[in-house]
């Protein structure tokens, strides 16, 4: 797996670094700015790049944009964006830009090294990573927006399982979260299909777009 | 102010002693052209011209004597024209009549003092302390203004330097005791431990996130105002509709405030509007950036609220101006203006 890392501060470009090689993750190159993303993305022909959101010399959105410029470039380009924030409007637009892997992390989450790692995993493989706080917000407004609707008829176990998939976790890592059996875990995932009238699906990956699809349907 | 005072008695005396020479050369032409066989009245062109400096110096003191400097300018041109009238008419009186031909000026005169007369009566009058209070208020508004934009402006490089600073090292901090904690696999104990500093250290970077948003939402510096409400309506608890029409960004200082007034609408129309749903409009109207949330609730809001208050203040601070109309039964619609400086 070739990684690619772009972060203005070299404190935390340096640490993401070091963290990764640790994991046995090929960190093939760094850069600072979208340009130099834009650069390296052409250069290295990555897995994944793992962007900033903020970055110079605009420091807003540039890592972003950049990113989905990288990705219209190079389609299939896993992208993991960390930022400060949660931002809906950018959860939105990461989950439109077209195929391959996408990842939405608060900073905060590289401590968690294992989670960290497995979602750089998950996102180089085409998977999705959604912080916690980013799904808790499509389920809020979901929720907020058509009332409790199919979702009320879902069990607290079975919201639980709602929101670890929808951050794109596997089964396997649901059951080891949730600390309950694998098989305890799919049974949960089969009502949560049939209650909320979801096709159902052995793919990890189509079974998260179609719950992300469900909470961002309004 | 003695001067002045000596001044007008010498001009005074000036005119007194000018009509007593005028009456004294008068009577003495009257004398000589009674004497010489009183044929056709010549003596009347001489005493007109006598009288045209003297009334004009009269008409003038007069007027001088109104203190109000828009009124006394308002006098002078009425004793200009009122001397100006008088003069055509005595022309026509002592030429001897016929075709009224003084009309015509004389109107455009009266007209003209009327006119400027009215402007001066309509305009509240600016004596020199209320010329000052004017001025003072211009420049307060305006180092108001600046001051305000100042202060949006620090604002939003505390936001920065919090997420480049203390944030970022709190970030880098929570990496290195994830680090130190993957190496303490074998002491579950001391790993205990550095969980828990991480996890302190990940409840700091939280409270500083919802610091750094009640400055100022990061998508508002980044996008603006118009991708700033959008993303509010997404996450907002009510179906929101979003029309933007602004096509320049305003300052900062008002930016904020506008996104503060829908975000508080929006989440006022959330709490007591059940289940209702909401539309923002954001439209460049000329200098003013107006903003109004709509939603289609009970109505019935208590316009006084806490919140409401605060963004009144908030908007009043720069001379915007809300509103809240909140039948019962027909909805509530929060409605600002705010000037934009553009």
């Amino acid at each position: 797996m070739r990684v690619v890392i772009v972060e203005d501060q070299a404190l935390l470009r340096e640490g993401i670094v070091a963290l990764l090689r640790e994991q046995g993750i090929d960190v093939v190159a760094q850069a600072e700015d979208g340009a130099g993303l834009l650069r390296i993305v052409a250069g290295h022909k990555p897995d994944l790049a793992i962007v900033d959101v903020r970055l110079p010399p605009s420091f807003t959105d540039e890592g972003l944009r950049a990113a989905l410029e990288a990705r219209v470039r190079q389609p299939g380009l896993g992208v993991l964006v960390l930022s400060q924030y949660v931002e809906p409007v950018y959860t939105a637009e990461l989950l439109e830009s077209g195929e391959g892997g996408i990842g939405y992390l608060l900073k905060e989450r590289v401590g968690d090294v294992r989670g960290f790692v497995d979602a750089v995993q998950r996102v180089a493989r085409g998977g999705t990573a959604l912080d916690r706080e980013v799904v808790a917000e499509l389920v809020r407004s979901r929720t907020g927006q058509q009332g409790e609707g199919a979702l009320s008829a879902l069990t607290p176990r079975e919201r639980e399982v709602l929101d670890l998939m929808a951050e794109g976790r596997t089964n396997a890592a649901i059951a080891r979260a949730m600390v309950v059996t694998s098989g305890a875990v799919e049974k949960h995932v089969s009502s949560i299909f049939g209650k909320l009238d979801l096709p159902s699906t052995d793919d990890d990956h189509r079974r998260v777009l179609a719950v992300l699809a469900y909470l961002r349907s309004a | 102010m003695t001067d002045e005072r000596t001044r007008y008695d010498v001009w005074g005396a000036a005119i007194a002693l000018q009509a007593a020479l005028a009456m004294l050369l008068g009577l003495v032409l009257i004398f000589i052209w009674g004497l010489t066989g009183a044929g056709s009245f010549w003596p009347k062109w001489v005493v007109f011209a006598l009288a045209v400096p003297l009334s004009i110096q009269l008409a003038v003191r007069l007027a001088l004597r109104v203190g109000d400097d828009r009124r006394r300018a308002v006098a002078l041109h009425g004793a200009a024209s009122g001397w100006l009238a008088a003069v055509l008419l005595a022309v026509y009186a002592l030429a001897g009549g016929g075709t009224f031909w003084p009309l015509w000026p004389v109107a455009t005169l009266g007209l003209a003092f009327g006119a400027h007369a009215i402007v001066v009566a309509a305009l509240p009058s600016l004596r020199p302390q209320e010329r000052e209070l004017a001025a003072r208020v211009d420049e307060l508004t305006r180092t108001r203004a600046g001051a305000l934009d100042v202060q949006a402006a620090e604002l939003r490089r505390i936001e920065r330097d919090l997420h480049d600073g203390a944030q970022a090292r709190l970030v880098a901090l929570s990496m290195q005791l994830g680090r130190a904690e993957e190496r303490l696999e074998g002491q579950p104990e001391i790993a205990q431990f550095v969980r828990r500093a991480r996890e302190e250290a990940g409840a700091a970077i939280g409270e500083l996130r919802d610091l750094a948003r009640g400055i100022a939402p990061p998508v508002l510096a980044d996008r603006g105002l118009a991708a700033a409400v959008e993303a509010l309506g997404l996450r907002a608890q009510i179906p929101v509709t979003v029309h933007a029409s602004i096509l320049r960004r305003p300052l900062p200082v008002i930016e904020t405030a506008a996104y503060f007034v829908v975000a508080e609408a929006l989440t006022n129309a959330a709490k007591h509007a059940g289940g209702a749903a909401a539309t923002v409009e954001l439209a460049d109207h000329g200098d003013r950036l107006v903003v109004e949330v709509r939603d289609d609730g009970p109505g019935g809001a208590d316009a006084t609220g806490t919140g409401l208050r605060g963004l009144r203040h908030r908007v009043a601070a720069l001379d915007g101006t809300l509103s809240v109309t909140s039948p019962a039964g027909g909805g509530t619609t929060v409605h600002a203006e705010l000037p934009c400086g553009w």
